[in-house]
């Protein structure tokens, strides 16, 4: 009997080094084709090589950020492997073991999982002479498994090594002696136990969340970068790193973050749209440049892709517990915008939005992704650069600058942003200070001034309140029930309120993309219902005490928490929320 | 013409040092012609840390230690700007101190000159890493330890044509883009720490001395530290790379940042994600 599958969760497991990557990329690569939506994510340990290393595709129908409950083809590299994960294996689910490691451990699998042992390591060394080609073979055994034909099976794995013709050949081998084995446990082609539903393939891209963002503000017109390496922000380094170059920018990686966000402003000062990013204790160090940013108004787009504290923390875990620093952190008051885009598009979108406000506000927007939102890849529609639009905020043109009277580079405005020069520009110098300054920017402690640039200052923000993205709706929504998460809740969210909704429980969805300052429309949707849970992974429920401190009709919110460096499974969050319910 | 803000007055206590590195600044801007609009004066925070005020170009107050990093990114953005650095020996040798190290051997076009006066002068007087005249932490020294540095001056505010000439020549090695131009100052604080007396007497004239060559750092090193073991301070142009050639620059204040022309561009780099 072969079982028809919309969804689909795997698992390769091993050692650092091990290669895991490789079955798991390759898989992905034949869901992709069969038009599956696709989410991949990473386990590992904080090292560079070995430690137990895992990596996890789901492709699924709907589109999908977060893996499922359980894994229907989980391939163990070794026996720490199946301890750490084999929990995770689906009753129903298959279960590839490479029996060179030794002999399956016992009481770690579900009882009635299929096992496949096959010495795979010792085999690729023997008749191949490198254990990397293990997974070429591990691939041809899962393909069988899941009913791929083998000649799909061969073209993507030459595909995959089109880069390399010299290892074809003996992978191409690997994969066919996989299918032997297969064979020989009664897998033949075309009869596996497993398949995919049939759908029709779309045109799709399979991105990180990093990634996404660093593209978004260079479309933007990010063209100064500057950070310091750091678990899971990295990726944005590399990117601009790579890419900034062509299009006559510049990326520096700085001797710290105190460095980096000065760089920026430097940068930004001269005219320049900037960009930094970093993690939790980067954005500790460059919590006093953040402030500079608000009080000498310079633009500045700051990524923040959280990882789990407090102070280092474990870097590789997901967590959102720097939710209090990015809305209130920095001394004194200052106007500041934080973003938090749910999967790849978002952070391409809010990533455009965030650099466009910066320049509107002429101060600093936080990006707040964490590591599950930065990292993890997921297929989302090809972003579209055909209708970019570049906000210039009060950045002057040469005319614009001549035909005023007197510049002033903090000039008292209606709405707050203040005309802006770059130096360069005749006419245009100013004086640009974090002191509280005249509208000159001479230095001023004259208590009227104080409170005009204050409150200009803050002005700036109601100005710009329209324009800050709306969130994403899911459920149910005359249900008088609610869910509120940001980032890597967003997906998991939406899979608790189906199963929710489909055992009777409606419950109204939303995932909030502006954060700070907290948008009417979360405050509209918070007092529109009885009761709402706020889903966040940190202790002490920081979005939901920011919601607190600003919704008067907060006494319904209850906080569903999770600290653990683990993301929620559907099943975990479904439960959480339906044991609540059922004690109201 | 547009108007602009009128310069500030100093706000120094009468006979401060940081007058007469004002005074050497703007003198050097102007035997230099170099425009107001294209020059751009980062100032540290302390007493050092108003002089952009008084100068009539774009001017900017760092934070606190931050101003080489600050100014390191301006000029990355704009390096056809005239970037010059300041600020006192506290926020330049102490709390910013990481920094320097790193803008030595970053080597960017732009010119640092920090006042040393051996004490805080803003906060009324603590120590600063340079409490004993330079013995404590001398950052010349410093400079000639790393590989890339290209020049090192100092100068003393007792005598001012040497300084002016000095902030020129520091000025002009930036401005040919051949890299970071050094140039420190005694800067005496009469309020708090008055080392006119002393270092009229400890300081040591360079630039008169025939038989040094600023072009060979080893025995530059030499000398210098020669000369603290015997507790004077060299002053003058201390060292000065002549192989440092004149670099070219991404300039990202001009890129062209036009979502339509950069399309397809853009769309090339999201290709390589198609799957
Ligand atoms: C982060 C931070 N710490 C401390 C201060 C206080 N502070 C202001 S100026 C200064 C020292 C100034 O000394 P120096 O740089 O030598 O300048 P001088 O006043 O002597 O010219 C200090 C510690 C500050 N502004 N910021
Ligand atoms: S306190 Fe010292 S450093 Fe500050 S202005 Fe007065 S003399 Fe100059
Ligand atoms: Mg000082």
């Amino acid at each position: 009997m072969t079982r028809v599958l919309s969804d689909l969760n795997a698992m390769v497991a091993g050692q650092g080094g091990d290669g895991s990557l490789t079955v798991v990329t390759l898989l992905g690569n034949v869901l992709a084709g069969r038009g599956f939506h696709l989410y991949s994510t990473r386990n590992v340990a904080s090292r560079i090589k070995g430690g137990p290393a895992a990596a996890l595709v789901r492709g699924s129908i709907e589109p999908r950020t977060g893996m499922g409950d359980t894994l229907d083809v989980f391939v163990a590299f070794d026996t720490e492997a199946i301890e750490l994960s084999g929990h995770r294996v689906a009753a129903d689910g298959f279960v590839v073991y490479d029996s060179s490691a030794g002999p399956l451990p016992s009481g770690y699998l579900p009882d009635d999982v299929t096992v496949i042992e096959i010495p795979f390591g010792r085999l690729a060394v023997a008749d191949l002479r490198r254990e990397l080609y293990k997974n070429s073979l591990a691939f041809g055994v899962v393909s069988r498994i899941l009913t791929f034909s083998d000649t799909e099976a061969a073209s993507v794995l030459e595909a995959r090594f089109a880069s390399r013709p010299d290892l074809v050949e003996r992978n191409l081998e690997a994969l066919r002696e996989g299918f032997t084995f297969a064979d020989d446990h009664g897998f033949t082609q075309n009869a596996g136990p497993l398949r995919l539903t049939d759908t029709k393939h779309s045109d799709r891209i399979l991105i990180s969340g990093n990634h996404a963002a660093a593209l978004g503000c260079l479309v933007a017109g990010v063209r100064f970068f500057a950070g310091y390496p750091i678990t899971p922000a990295t990726e944005v380094l590399e990117f601009m790193t790579r890419h900034i170059g062509s299009y006559g920018g510049v990326a520096i990686q700085a001797e710290d973050e105190l460095a980096a966000v000065n760089m920026a402003l430097g940068a930004s000062l001269a005219g320049v749209r900037s960009l930094v990013a970093t993690s939790g204790p980067g954005i500790s160090l460059m919590q006093e440049g953040i402030g500079h940013a608000g009080a000498a108004e310079l633009p500045l787009v700051v990524i923040d892709a959280q990882r789990a504290g407090p102070s280092t923390g474990m870097p590789t875990k997901s967590e959102q517990s720097d939710i209090g620093m990015l809305v209130h952190g920095g001394n004194g008051d200052f106007p500041r915008i934080v973003l938090a885009p749910g999967n790849p598009s978002d952070a391409f979108e809010l990533a455009m939005t965030a650099t466009n406000l910066a320049q509107a506000i002429q101060g600093p927007v936080y990006l707040m992704l964490d590591q599950a939102v930065s990292q993890d890849s997921a297929t989302v529609p090809p972003f579209d650069v055909s209708n970019v639009e570049i906000d210039p905020g009060q950045r002057l043109t040469h005319d614009q600058l001549d035909t005023l009277d007197a510049y002033r580079r903090y000039a008292i405005t209606d709405d707050g942003p203040s005309p802006l020069a770059v130096p360069g520009m005749p006419g245009g110098m100013g004086l640009v200070t974090g002191n509280e300054h005249d509208e000159w920017g001479k230095v001023s402690t004259d208590p009227v001034n104080r409170v005009a640039m204050m409150d200009k200052r803050a002005r700036k923000i109601e100005a710009v309140l329209d324009e800050m993205p709306t969130g994403h709706r899911f459920g149910d929504p005359s249900a008088p029930v609610g869910i509120v998460g940001v980032g890597m809740e967003s997906g998991v969210m939406r899979e608790a309120a189906e199963r929710l909704i489909a055992t009777g429980t409606p419950i109204a969805g939303l995932q909030p993309r502006t954060i700070w300052p907290v948008p009417h429309e979360t405050l509209a949707f918070l007092a529109s219902k009885e009761r709402v849970y706020v889903v966040e992974h940190n202790h002490e429920g920081q979005l939901a005490q920011i919601l607190a401190s600003v919704g008067r009709d907060c006494a319904t919110v209850t906080s569903i928490l999770k600290y653990d460096g683990l993301p929620f499974t559907p099943a975990e969050l479904t439960t959480r929320i339906a044991e609540k319910e059922a004690a109201t | 013409m547009t108007a602009t803000y009128r310069p500030a007055e100093p706000i120094w206590c009468a006979g401060c040092g940081h007058f007469g590195v004002e005074a050497a600044l703007i003198a050097a801007l102007a035997d230099l012609d170099v425009p107001k609009e294209e020059t751009l004066v980062l100032a540290g925070i302390g007493c050092s840390g108003t002089i952009q005020n008084n100068m009539g170009t774009y001017g900017y107050h760092a934070l606190h230690g931050r101003v080489l990093p600050t100014a390191t990114g301006s000029w990355e953005a704009n390096p056809e700007l005239t970037v010059i650095a300041a600020g006192g020996d506290g926020d330049g040798y102490a709390i910013g101190m990481g920094h320097l190290i790193h803008t030595f051997r970053r080597n960017p076009s732009i010119t640092y000159i920090v006042m040393n006066n051996g004490i805080y002068g803003l906060t009324k007087g603590q120590n600063s890493p340079t409490r004993q005249g330079t013995a404590a932490l001398d950052a010349a020294l410093l400079g000639l330890s790393v590989l890339e540095t290209t020049f090192i001056a100092r100068g003393f505010t007792r005598a001012p044509d040497q300084l002016r000439r000095l902030t020129a020549a520091a000025l002009t090695h930036a401005r040919q883009g051949h890299g970071f131009a050094f140039l420190e100052v005694l800067s005496p604080c009469v309020t708090y720490n008055d080392t006119y007396p002393r270092w009229e007497t400890e300081h040591i004239d360079l630039d008169a001395d025939d038989t040094y060559d600023p072009t060979d750092r080893s025995s530059a090193f030499t000398r210098v530290v020669a000369l603290e073991a015997e507790y004077r301070i060299p002053v003058g142009l201390i060292y000065h790379d002549p192989s440092a050639e004149p670099g070219s620059f991404p300039n990202p204040a001009s890129a062209d940042i036009d979502p339509v022309r950069n399309a397809e561009a853009y769309s090339g780099i999201i290709d390589r994600y198609r799957i």
